[in-house]
C-alpha cells in the first residue's frame, strides 16, 4: 500500500464522520460553547447532534457539562486534550493523504 | 453600539468641559483628570454592563453561548496595538502643540475613526454589506463638516465626535434590530 492510501486508511474514524467532523471542527475554534450554539452552526436536528456528541464523549473527545445559566438549564461543551490532538492529528493525516 | 455609546461618551465629556465655567476647580489639575477619568470609567462600566445584558438576554437564549479561544497572542498584540496607539497620539498632540496645530491632531483622530469603522465591517461584519453605506454616509457628513466650519478643526471636534458616534450607535441598534427579526428561541424541548 502507498503511503496516501495508508494515511486514508489511518484516518481517526469518529472524527472522520462529516457530522462529528463538522462539530469538532467547530469546537477546536473556540474555548467552549453551549448545545444551542452547535445547534444552530450544524443544522443538526437535536437527536443527531446528542448522538454525534455521545459518540465523541465516549471516545474522550469531547467534554459535556450540565449547568444552569440562573434557571435554565444549560449544556456546555467542549474538546478535550485528547480531542484536540486527534483532530490536530486527522488534520495532518488528510494532509498526507492529499 | 458599544463604540458608539463611547465615542458618544467623548463628546458629552468634551461637551461638559467646555461649558463648565472658566474658574470651575473642575476645569483644572486634578479635578480635572478626576472627571475626566471617572466620566471614562462610568462610561465603560455602562457599556460593559450593557453589552453583557444583551448577551444574557438577548443573544445566548436565541443564538447559543460561545466563548472564543482567545491565547497568549491575542492579549499580546491587543497590548502593542494600544501601546503603539497611545504613544503615537502622545507625540501627534506634543507635535502639534509645539507647532499650534491642533486642526491636524482632529483631522487625523477623526480619519482614524473612519478607518476603524473600516475595519470593523471587514473584520467583524461582512454579512452586513449595507454597512459600507453607513460609513460613505459617515464620511460624507464629516466632509460637510469641514465646509461649516472651514478650517476649524478644533471647534468642530465635539460635534464630529458626536455625529461619528451617533452614526456607529444606530449602526449598532440597526443590526440588533435585524438579528432580532431575524432569530428565533428555540421551542422548549428536552435536549
Amino acid at each position: 500500500m502507498n503511503e496516501q492510501l495508508r494515511a486514508i486508511s489511518e484516518l481517526d474514524r469518529v472524527i472522520h464522520e462529516p457530522g462529528r467532523l463538522m462539530i469538532v471542527a467547530l469546537l477546536a475554534a473556540v474555548k467552549e460553547c453551549d448545545f444551542l450554539y452547535l445547534l444552530r452552526e450544524t443544522e443538526m436536528n437535536k437527536g443527531n447532534l446528542s448522538s454525534h456528541l455521545a459518540r465523541l464523549e465516549e471516545a474522550g473527545y469531547v467534554e459535556i457539562e450540565k449547568t444552569y445559566r440562573g434557571k435554565v438549564p444549560m449544556t456546555l461543551l467542549r474538546l478535550t486534550r485528547a480531542g484536540r490532538r486527534a483532530f490536530e492529528e486527522y488534520r495532518q493525516g488528510l494532509k498526507a493523504a492529499f | 453600539m458599544g463604540m458608539g455609546m463611547m465615542f458618544l461618551g467623548f463628546a458629552l465629556l468634551n461637551h461638559l468641559q467646555a461649558v463648565l465655567p472658566k474658574d470651575s476647580m473642575w476645569r483644572h489639575g486634578f479635578a480635572n483628570l478626576l472627571l475626566f477619568f471617572g466620566g471614562v470609567l462610568l462610561m465603560l462600566g455602562l457599556i460593559l454592563w450593557i453589552s453583557k445584558a444583551i448577551k444574557k438576554h438577548i443573544t445566548w437564549p436565541r443564538t447559543g453561548y460561545v466563548a472564543f479561544r482567545r491565547g497568549g497572542k491575542y492579549y499580546w498584540k491587543a497590548i502593542a496595538v494600544a501601546s503603539i496607539g497611545g504613544a503615537g497620539s502622545v507625540c501627534l498632540i506634543v507635535l502639534a502643540m509645539r507647532h499650534d496645530a491642533m486642526s491636524l491632531v482632529g483631522a487625523v483622530y477623526l480619519a482614524m475613526l473612519v478607518g476603524a469603522y473600516a475595519i470593523f465591517i471587514y473584520r467583524f461584519s461582512r454579512e452586513h454589506p449595507w454597512k459600507w453605506l453607513v460609513l460613505l454616509f459617515m464620511v460624507l457628513g464629516l466632509f460637510a463638516m469641514t465646509l461649516i466650519f472651514p478650517g476649524k478643526m478644533v471647534e468642530s471636534w465635539q460635534p464630529a465626535m458626536f455625529f461619528v458616534g451617533l452614526t456607529w450607535l444606530v449602526s449598532g441598534v440597526a443590526t440588533l434590530y435585524l438579528y432580532l427579526r431575524h432569530t428565533q428561541p428555540p421551542a422548549p424541548e428536552a435536549e
